[in-house]
């Protein structure tokens, strides 16, 4: 079936051997391939018979088919190691890393009121690097003393799996043991992942790099067990007009900037901006992760820094 | 970009309804929507609501309702403000529960007693609904009190007075409605702190500190409004005097 060759998201290729450096982020940078012109008509959701019709877009290029996106998202994250661990530092003043550790403890996983604790199983979309998953398992193991975890990290990237194998050989051994690996598309989720057997499901900064964000969703609801969560960490929008006009003069003039000077590569940090501003706002995300069947609490979403960045979380009902 | 364009147009009828729905102001043919939760914030909340005596407003009683309830551990994430909810769940069961009991609660003040007895006689009665919980109260009001929880506990604070002036029939509509309700925001607020050190039997001496604050409220008001009406008074007595004496004001 030549129906989805676009669903291969979130896709970070490591060319080069990558470096191990140790609790390096979630790259949010991308490089870009020569960008082809295409046809303007693009829509991101709409189901054609032909799948390969199916358009979406790059930045802010209209009209990519998704398996174009798919290609040039994976010609991304190819220098990953250790200029973008510089840059994400850089371009966040080392803010991500806060947004990190605060996304995981809300989550607290691992904490159960039963004793003996609950076993729990939870998958890591677009985490090759584990910089979520080691966060959770620290949390799981030391802060709630619950070794009854499972954590899989899923990524579309051998290459980036091959960083987070390296980065987890430092880990404690017990910790070890209940780590594993799984290259996957998150739009299509092999059957190994059986439906309903997830307790949580996380991805941060990975969502919008996606070729189909309803059809990630939909997987999401699939595999996740009733009354199992769905968060997700995510850039998004500031509310503040104030500091949303300071904000996107750091983001369109200085990030691409930076990005040059830093990593020689200017191209993939004006991706990097453009598709956070592309990333639907808070409010629409919310309709979408209820669209795909879930239950939000409360406004839905908690944002980061006036909205730099927010985390949205919903459950699967019973 | 059709379905982007929907779905915009979707967000916005979300937020038309939630608008149209939410009045500033009591409305007798459009009531309030019932409750900030959901059904399935609801089930949880009304299931770990029951361990609040043994665990307190704490993550392990959500954990636990959420048990009972027959969801995961993990579905407490429902809540993004975690142990506040299980208070702010207190906080609007409580004060909803005072409508539908004002009938009972205000049987014995007569017809013709005034509001002040009649708010008297509501405030006691939500105290009271602090009675199953009261050992644990002093843990809920450090967490309310924690800079990001302290609007929202502001605001149910104001609504609660609202509420019970709103049910002892304060009809109101001078900038007395504002001191009214600031007023027994406070009284109620000191009253609460009280009742949490409260020994006494039956609460009986929480309620003769809010008698005696309501009680102070009142000699305090008529002072105010004596004062005013005096400087009023010899406000315009002076002009008339300076008019008198040809000064063209």
């Amino acid at each position: 079936m030549v129906a989805r060759p676009a669903l291969r998201a979130a896709t970070r290729i490591a060319r080069r051997q990558p470096v191990a450096s140790t609790y390096s982020s979630h790259n949010f940078c991308t490089s870009t391939p020569t960008l082809r012109p295409s046809t303007a008509s693009s829509s991101s959701t709409r189901d054609s018979s032909n799948g390969s019709t199916r358009t979406t877009h790059f930045g802010f290029q209209d009209g990519i088919s998704e398996s174009e996106k798919t290609e040039r998202v994976a010609g991304v994250f190819h220098s990953v190691a250790e200029s973008y661990d510089r840059m994400n530092d850089l371009m966040s003043f080392g803010w991500h890393r806060i947004w990190k550790d605060h996304f995981v403890s809300s989550l607290n996983p691992g904490y159960s009121s039963s004793i003996p604790p609950k076993p729990q199983r939870i998958l890591d979309v677009a985490g090759g690097t584990g910089d979520i998953a080691f966060r959770m398992l620290n949390q799981s193991h030391v802060v709630n003393a619950n070794p009854n975890i499972h954590i899989t990290i899923s990524d579309i990237n051998p290459s980036m799996l091959a960083v987070g194998k390296q980065r987890s050989l430092s880990l404690p051994a017990a910790q070890q043991a209940t780590l594993s690996f799984l290259e996957a598309d998150a739009t299509q989720l092999p059957a190994t992942i059986a439906p309903d057997s997830l307790d949580l499901y996380t991805v941060a900064f990975g969502i919008r790099n996606f070729a189909n964000i309803p059809a990630a969703l939909a997987e999401a609801h699939r595999v996740l067990k009733p009354g199992g969560v769905f968060a997700c960490l995510e850039f998004s929008k500031v509310g503040n007009p104030v500091f949303d006009a300071v904000y996107k003069r750091w983001s369109f003039s200085a990030i691409p900037l930076i990005g040059q000077l830093v990593a020689g590569d200017r191209d993939s940090y004006q991706y990097l901006v453009e598709s956070i501003e592309r990333f639907p706002s808070q409010d629409e995300f919310r309709g979408l992760i209820e669209d795909a069947g879930f239950v939000v609490g409360g406004k839905g979403y908690e944002d980061l820094t006036l909205g730099v960045a927010a985390i949205h979380k919903g459950m699967k009902p019973l | 970009m059709a379905p982007s364009r929907a779905l915009a147009r979707l967000t916005l009828l979300r937020r038309a309804q939630q608008t149209a729905l939410r009045r500033p102001y009591h409305s007798y043919d459009h009531p309030a929507p019932t409750g900030i939760f959901n059904a399935h914030e609801q089930a949880i909340l009304s299931a770990a609501y029951k361990h609040v005596p043994e665990h307190g407003f704490t993550a392990q009683s959500l954990s636990l309702g959420a048990r009972d309830a027959g969801y995961l551990d993990v579905s407490t994430n429902l809540f993004s403000e975690g142990p506040f909810s299980l208070i702010r769940y207190h906080l609007v069961t409580q004060r909803e529960a005072l409508a539908p009991r004002r009938e009972a609660i205000l049987a014995d003040v007569t017809a013709s007693t005034a509001v002040p007895a009649r708010v008297e006689r509501l405030t006691w009665e939500r105290l009271l609904g602090n009675r199953d919980v009261n050992h644990r109260w002093q843990e809920a009001l450090a967490i309310m009190a924690q800079p990001s929880h302290v609007p929202a506990s502001l605001h149910e604070l104001a609504l609660l007075a609202d509420e019970i002036h709103f049910l002892a029939g304060d009809t109101s509509v001078d900038p007395s409605w504002y001191t009214k309700r600031g007023g027994l925001s406070m009284i109620y607020a000191s009253s609460e702190l009280f009742m949490t050190n409260d020994r006494s039997p039956g609460f009986g001496n929480t309620r003769a500190f809010l008698q005696r604050r309501l009680a102070e409220a009142g000699s305090l008001s008529g002072a105010v409004g004596s004062v005013t009406q005096w400087l009023g008074f010899t406000a315009s007595a002076g002009v008339n005097v300076l008019r008198s004496k040809g000064v063209r004001i």
